[in-house]
């Protein structure tokens, strides 16, 4: 299993096939281009359905519109379709500051170690479009009602991540998990309605130390 | 060729496990223990549909003080809602009226196939609950542009309208708000459906009033349940 011999299909940038037949992942992404021509976006959040439903709870509207915030999450999402779209159009009209980026667990045919490879090749592209911009990586959050081999994988992505991006100044990975297990080892349906998908509550308390933590880094990049 | 005999889309079958932590199950299990404690005259049951409704504020405004319970997954075909609804999740409660929106994810059936699976829900319903009255909501265009899938959507609803009274007199309605969505060009707006599949809160209120206001008049049309609730 050497990277010689076997290519990471997670750092490879793919779009995503049309299996279903009604074209939306592109329909989308086409969407994203042409609507970042005529917006100055400070910040820009990328990723999965995790981002995507974010735009569609109070809590956006709350405290990321007002930070000039465009969304790009496509539900379904893998590394590899994020890296095309990233090199395909969606930050050619755009240069915000900070660019938040949350994907890795739909990953499902990639180890932990090829997830965490996917991710620091979208923060190079990310950095190769956007020289002065910080890449803010969100750590991926438990899944599963129960423990499960996915919580574990995706507790070993963050690790991984973390260790990765000490050594790149213009990226870091910031834990927003506000305790979703609880210590009998359950999540709830209140904070995660299908124990992968956060509801409104779950937004909440996720959203408030991401604000946090963005607000900081925007005041940094303002005073550079 | 509307019969369940020989219709794939008409056979109970529990969602796989592929992705490994079990949400499918768990969400099942959750289900079928709510019955247990909830006294609904509204039950609703489907797909990502239904199950984002629940997200959204237009779930506490129009659908909670109906007593409504939400057994929605995301993902679900006709087949999944055929098993949920014969493992569990109609034991211990008995709604006035099912609503059903379920359908678009049956991406092997063909129209005809998949109208016969809904069919064969309203059948389980009907026969565990012989006094509840089923509302079906009809499957939505889909896509930005004109593609097969809406077409066969429409297909579907089509099929719905001719089959549904086979289940008894007035005993299931189609409730199908899919033109609203439709602009004259042909495209779909991602205001009313975010990835041109899902709902936004906007689109969410485009099918909320109707729906809302067949329920209000299904429940008043109730008269020995209301009456027995004013002694
Ligand atoms: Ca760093």
């Amino acid at each position: 299993m050497s990277e010689e011999q076997n290519e990471n299909t997670a750092a490879v940038p793919v779009p995503c096939q049309d299996t279903q037949g009604d074209g939306r992942w592109m329909s989308l992404h086409n969407r994203f281009v042409s609507d970042s021509k005529d917006k100055e976006p400070e910040v820009l959040f990328v990723g999965d359905s995790l981002v995507q439903l974010m735009h569609h709870f109070g809590i956006w509207r709350k405290l990321f519109s007002p930070l000039h915030s465009l969304n790009f999450g496509i539900g379904g999402d893998a590394t590899q379709h994020v890296l095309w779209r990233l090199s395909n159009g969606e930050l050619d009209n755009i240069c915000p500051k900070v660019v938040v980026l949350w994907v890795g667990t739909n990953n499902h045919c990639h180890t932990a170690e090829q997830i965490c490879e996917g991710i620091m090749a979208i923060i190079q592209v990310i950095k190769k479009k956007l020289p002065k911009a910080h890449t803010l990586v969100l750590g991926l959050l438990p899944r599963g009602k129960d423990p499960n081999p996915l919580r574990v994988k995706n507790d070993k992505v963050n690790k991984l991540v973390r260790l990765a991006v000490t050594s790149v100044p213009h990226a870091s990975l910031l834990d927003i998990d506000p305790g979703f297990v609880h210590s009998n080892g359950t999540i709830s349906h209140q904070d995660m309605y299908d124990y992968l998908h956060l509801t409104s509550q779950g937004y909440e308390a996720v959203c408030r130390i991401l604000h946090d933590h963005l607000r900081s880094l925007l005041d940094k990049s303002s005073e550079n | 060729m509307n019969g369940a005999e020989g219709n794939p889309a008409a056979e109970a079958k529990p969602v796989e496990d592929v992705q490994g932590d079990m949400r499918w199950m768990s969400q099942h299990i959750r289900f079928v223990q709510e019955c247990k404690d909830a006294e609904p005259d509204v039950l609703f049951v489907g797909d990502s549909m239904v199950q984002l409704m629940r997200q959204y504020e237009i779930w506490t405004e129009f659908f909670s003080p109906l007593h409504a319970l939400n057994f929605g997954i995301a993902g679900d075909t006709t087949c999944n809602v055929l098993w949920r609804l014969q493992n569990g999740e109609l034991d211990n409660i008995r709604p006035k009226v099912v609503v059903l929106w379920v359908g678009t994810n049956n991406h092997e059936h063909t129209a005809e196939q998949v109208a016969g699976g809904i069919l064969a829900i309203g059948q389980v319903l009907i026969s565990r609950l012989p006094k509840a009255k089923l509302v079906v909501l009809g499957v939505l265009p889909r896509g930005e542009r004109p593609n097969p899938l809406r077409a066969k959507n429409a297909a579907i609803n089509g099929f719905l309208r001719l089959w549904l009274p086979q289940l008894g007199q007035s005993k299931a309605q189609l409730l199908d708000v899919s033109k609203e969505f439709v602009h004259s060009d042909g495209t779909i707006n991602p205001r009313d459906m975010f990835d041109f599949l899902h709902l936004t809160a906007s689109g969410y209120r485009i099918i909320a009033k109707p729906l809302s206001d067949l329920l209000l008049q299904i429940l008043e049309e109730t008269p020995e349940e209301r009456r027995a609730s004013l002694v």
